[in-house]
């Protein structure tokens, strides 16, 4: 079963490559049609990322949501799911030729760590794991659309009026909403995270919150995007300035997830 | 009168601040960096490990700031307080006008004189929009000027989700810093037989059994302690796990970890003097002669020497294994070694051997009586948020014209532009004459 995880991955890695390519050649053809085949690339790519991590978590006899490798994998299809769904829900390629890099990048970093499969130590022996990290995922994969839509948002200020970007890059006030959109589905998707560690905290650790550096940073991330809903409330701070908390936000979430690991060590560091 | 007593207008101008909006993202903000000193400077450590990591200047500005306990400090629960205060006072302020928002929102009254955010005129069949709109079926009414017209509205409790994230914030908050006051905590540990008190709780805990459940490869599955723990002339018994903690006279019981213990049997002269089971840290003082003491520094089941490492265990089986040890007298270090299986320390008339290494297991026991008010925080929260985000409030209302066409109007402020689409869909859909 590992084997097949391990061929299905490099195909993932290829068909994200190549829907990467064709959201660019999208963008530099200006034709509607290579965004559609684009979006076929993503969509099947997802699907085969699907089945490799069926296939891991068959192989290894758990949910494969333990370990660097493991995460990131997830961390590149939550990312591609939400996108997608965007992409979709709001007919916007052009999201999609931003977003699939970040897609490649998380699958590429995910590449470089070590696929070797490990027992569970004790403390991850829950069921709390599977909703604790799943949440996660789908958290992480809104707040990296919410990123990708800052930086449209601020580049869309750059740019000129051009008739084919501005045909596919929605108004700056249905950017703002879309952007709204994805912050508050990473938003709950990242409370259910912290509710349902704290949860499984309690029963494996005697401590439903311990600060320990994980913890804290998911703490410091939701409160940057809590600080980003309140500054968007508020007249003259939306769109850019909501734009530039949206960035901050993904900083925060890339460091609570690799920062923390490799220079806060805690109770999280098998994550 | 400069100087004098503050005005009641300064009082009120404070109320506003501390309740307000920008006062939340003033706080927000702080309470993140606060946050994020706290993770990045280690906590909990002494002057001296700070001057050694940082510098001399820094570990002062440590210390004196409190960053050394950043999260237990004054200024971090100055920041926690007043967000407390804020929310409080927000949701204290806006409780009215939210109850009148939500009964207004359900009334067509007021919306069929106001402009709405969307409006579109020349409609034929005002109903079709609302069916497609998905609001619930529309009322019959009439404008002030006695004009015919329909109005639904929906989702009105999504007004509220804000409202609610606050209290469960506030909650959480509350439950949390009532638990970190309040709460009780021990640690027990000892292997199968010990039976020890718990703190100064007057029950006691008996270790029935302990089991370490391992793996092929040899790594741990599982710890399990069976338990006792008695007191009000009562007994109960448990079985724990990492991840299975057991509910005892109003107590939590933990597998917490694990560690070696073994038997330490000393003999006088040949004879047997004493025998006890004691834990890797733990000291033994000599029977008849106590300012003699035999330290259990560590336990290696599979003793290694390790190159720049030192001493270590190459596995956690019972290969080779080896006690490292201290011994005292008058608390003056007379020596540290290693012993073998079957190797003896002889000190003067005694004689010392350490046999029957085992776990022993530490289990942690909590009382916090607030751990339910922090949870239902969180989840209250997690249920304004859904409020917050997925219940949009709508209304739409249709007046019909003198020339028998409609003018549709609509209102959905979470909408925003999503909803103006929406809206002309709805609209347009074969719907203009």
């Amino acid at each position: 079963m590992l084997q097949v995880e391990n061929t299905l991955f490099t195909l993932v890695m290829l068909l994200y490559f190549a829907a990467m390519a064709l959201y660019f050649a999208f963008i530099a053809v200006k034709k509607d049609g290579v965004a559609r085949v684009a979006v076929g690339l993503q969509a099947a790519g997802l699907l085969l990322h699907t089945a490799a991590l069926v296939c891991r978590g068959v192989g290894a006899g758990r949910l494969p949501l333990t370990n660097q490798y493991e995460f990131a994998t997830s961390f590149a299809w939550g990312l591609c799911l939400v996108s997608l769904a965007f992409v979709i829900r709001f007919r916007f390629p052009v999201l999609g030729a931003f977003a699939s890099p970040v897609t490649f990048l998380i699958i590429g970093y995910a590449a470089m760590q070590s696929k070797e499969v490990k027992n569970l130590m004790p403390a991850l022996r829950s069921n709390w794991l599977g909703f604790h990290v799943s949440t996660a995922i789908i958290a992480y994969g809104a707040f990296g659309v919410s990123f990708v839509l800052g930086v449209i948002f601020l580049l869309r200020d750059r740019m000129r009026a051009r008739g084919f970007m501005d045909q596919h890059i929605p108004g700056r006030e249905k950017l703002d909403v879309i952007a709204y959109r994805s912050v508050s589905l990473g938003l709950l998707f990242l409370t259910f995270t912290i509710i349902t560690g704290a949860i499984w905290a309690e029963r494996a650790w005697g401590s439903y919150w311990s600060w320990d550096p994980k913890e804290t940073w998911s703490l410091v991330t939701w409160i940057i995007y809590s600080a980003y809903l309140h500054l968007r409330i508020r007249r003259g701070w939306q769109g850019r300035a909501a734009a530039i908390f949206a960035v901050i936000g993904f900083v925060c979430v890339v460091f609570t997830y690799i920062g923390v690991n490799t220079l806060l060590p805690g109770v999280h560091s098998y994550a | 009168m400069r100087g004098g007593v503050a005005s009641p207008h300064r009082f009120k101008r404070i109320y506003k601040f501390i309740g307000s909006m920008r006062f939340a993202i003033i706080l927000l903000v702080a309470l993140a960096l606060a946050c994020s000193i706290g993770s990045l400077v280690t906590q909990g450590q002494t002057y001296d490990w700070y001057a050694q990591r940082y510098s001399e200047r820094a570990a002062a500005l440590i210390v004196a700031l409190r960053l050394d306990d950043a999260f237990h400090s004054a200024w971090f629960i100055i920041i926690t307080a007043f967000l407390c205060l804020n929310l409080t006072l927000c949701n204290l302020t806006r409780l009215p006008r939210l109850i009148g928002r939500t009964r207004a929102e359900g009334r067509p009254e007021g919306a069929l004189e106001s402009a709405g955010d969307v409006s579109r005129e020349g409609v034929a069949d005002p109903k079709a929009a609302f069916t497609r709109l998905r609001m619930p079926g529309p009322v019959a009414c009439k404008t002030a000027d006695g004009r015919e017209a329909l109005f639904a509205s929906k989702h009105r409790a999504g007004l509220w989700g804000a409202w609610v994230c606050h209290l469960g914030i506030l909650l959480l908050i509350l439950g949390f810093g009532l638990g970190q006051m309040t709460q009780a905590q021990y640690t027990v540990y000892g292997v199968p037989g010990d039976e020890k008190p718990i703190g100064d709780t007057g029950y006691t805990l008996k270790i029935e059994d302990f089991a370490v459940e391992r793996r092929d490869d040899d790594s741990v599955a599982q710890y399990t302690a069976q338990i006792s723990v008695s007191g009000d002339d009562a007994r109960r018994d448990a079985e724990i796990s990492v991840n299975n903690p057991a509910r005892l006279f109003g107590m939590k019981f933990y597998q917490n970890s694990v560690g070696w213990a073994t038997r330490v049997n000393v003999l006088e002269n040949g004879k047997p003097l004493q025998s006890a089971v004691i834990c890797a840290g733990e000291f033994l003082p000599v029977e008849d002669k106590p300012e003699l003491v035999v330290y259990l520094n560590a336990f290696y089941p599979d003793y290694a020497m390790v190159p720049g490492v030192g001493p270590s265990s190459a596995s956690e089986k019972l290969n080779n294994p080896a006690w490292l040890y201290s011994v005292y007298y008058q608390g003056q270090l007379l020596g540290m070694n290693a012993l073998m299986a079957g190797e003896e320390l002889t000190i003067d008339a005694y004689t010392v051997t350490f046999t029957d290494p085992q776990n022993y297991t530490l289990i942690q026991i909590k009382r916090d009586r607030f751990t339910w008010l922090a949870l239902a925080g969180g989840l209250i929260t997690m249920l304004g948020l859904l409020l917050a985000f997925y219940i949009q409030p709508a209304k739409i209302w249709a007046i019909r014209e003198p020339d028998g066409r409609w003018t549709l109007r609509g209102a959905c402020k979470k909408g925003g532009a999503i909803f103006k689409e929406q809206f002309d869909r709805a609209c347009g859909l074969g719907n203009e004459e």
